[in-house]
């Protein structure tokens, strides 16, 4: 398809949402421990290595979307859950940080297990 | 991937540096080679995340060095390259060309 | 840090954008004026101006801020500001208890529609690195410091959800307009770097 001038403000306003109207039964709820798992792909991922086995709780579950790690290698979408994560810093960092500040990371289902 | 994009949390980087009055792009080809995402994904059927990939296998002393928009002319390149819209040959042809004063 | 360019008047990066440009426009495969479009609709027509409307809105109407918080895409689009990059919104609150700021070390994902695109500071290493683990002293950097009783919670963008801030609204500002008040909510404001500008 060639993009002409005319189709930009629909492109522009639409975008495309990596959402997948896919039933995927998520596996955790607002409140549980998980721990990150040591996930270490060669391949794309958009787990952080600051995160790899963390403590943190599920705060939100953002629903279903495509897998970035299956994804960007033409793998398919394996469509599942997203949460929002929170973990302290002091988990994260060490006791030498604050003990009230906290990181809200995006997680995917396949980075986690429960703690 | 662990890459040298997987920054959070890295020692040694300096300071923010913000620029003041910063216009959106600093040269004209930083605006072409933004407008180039929206009109090479239209057609290649890459995905943002095998785009971000590409930007990831920067060899990690140039992705430091190199700029935010070069970052994308090199993911643009492996993946039009790799569907076969363009070769390196064209390309270093066309470069090489145009650095000799060429249209 | 880039490389300063040097040798003939054209950089490098720029005849390689020219390049490719070139061969893909001749090969029928894009069309230079969209390219156009695009570069005038990012520099001209989106931008911080219109998180700013957002924010000022969500200053003045309680249920705005509400619907804000609860679906802020929908909440957004109500402005007509949607689509490319802000498909999935988030909008976070600050507090006197939480000051939120937002990062993406992976890369650079930013809310453009709300805002436009990101200056080259959120892009680069040393923020990327350090909002996660020294935000306290990043903050310091842009002249925002904030007490200990204070959590400072850090947003790390790693999926396809855009973060936007609702910084709160600055002290005296009761009898001023919608207009007035978005005048007050800068970019820095809305990443989480500052607090908005005091009237």
């Amino acid at each position: 398809m060639l993009l002409t001038p005319d189709m930009v403000p629909g492109l522009v306003a639409t975008g495309a949402s990596a959402r997948v109207n896919a039933h995927v039964a998520p596996r955790f709820r607002v409140g549980d421990r998980i721990r990150v798992r040591n996930h270490n792909p060669t391949t794309h991922t958009r787990l952080p290595g600051y995160l790899r086995g963390k403590v943190g709780t599920i705060e939100n579950d953002y629903g279903v979307f495509a897998f970035p790690d299956t994804h960007a290698h033409g793998l398919g979408e394996k469509p599942q859950h997203c949460y929002s994560v929170r973990f302290t810093a002091r988990e994260v960092w060490g006791p030498a940080v604050s003990d009230r500040d906290t990181l809200r990371v995006d997680v995917f289902d396949d980075y986690m297990d429960p703690d | 991937m662990n890459g040298i994009h997987d920054l959070g949390g890295m020692h040694g980087l300096g300071p923010v540096v913000p620029e003041q009055n910063e216009p959106v792009f600093h040269e004209p080809w930083e605006g072409r080679a933004f407008a180039l995402f929206a009109s090479t994904f239209v057609f290649a059927g890459y995905t943002v995340d095998e785009f971000r990939h590409a930007i990831e296998k920067i060899p990690p002393a140039h992705y430091l060095e190199s700029s935010y928009y070069e970052h994308w002319m090199f993911a643009f390149e492996e993946a039009l390259m790799k569907r076969g819209f363009v070769t390196r040959e064209e390309l270093d042809a066309r470069i090489a060309q145009l650095k000799s004063g060429g249209p | 840090m880039p490389k300063p360019h040097q040798g003939p008047a054209e950089s490098d990066p720029a005849i390689r954008v020219r390049a490719l440009e070139a061969i893909l426009t001749e090969k029928g495969l894009i069309d230079p004026k969209a390219l156009d479009a695009l570069v005038d609709t990012y520099e001209a027509k989106v931008g911080p101006r219109n998180g700013a409307k957002v924010v000022a809105k969500a200053w003045v109407d309680p249920a705005y801020k509400q619907r804000l918080l609860s679906d802020a895409t929908a909440a957004i689009k109500e402005f007509g500001f949607s689509g490319l990059q802000g498909e999935d919104m988030v909008v976070v609150e600050n507090t006197p208890d939480v000051h939120n700021l937002v990062v993406c070390t992976l890369c650079s994902c930013y809310p453009w529609p709300t805002l436009g695109l990101p200056p080259v500071w959120y892009k680069s290493a040393p923020y990327r690195a350090r909002a996660v683990s020294d935000p306290r002293g990043v903050l310091k950097e842009f002249g925002t410091e904030l007490p200990e009783t204070v959590e400072v919670r850090t947003w790390d963008t790693t999926a396809e959800l855009r973060y936007l801030v609702l910084p709160e609204r600055p002290a005296g500002t009761e009898s001023m307009t919608e207009e007035q008040l978005a005048d007050l909510v800068t970019r820095d404001s809305m990443i989480g770097v500052t607090k908005a500008k005091a009237p």
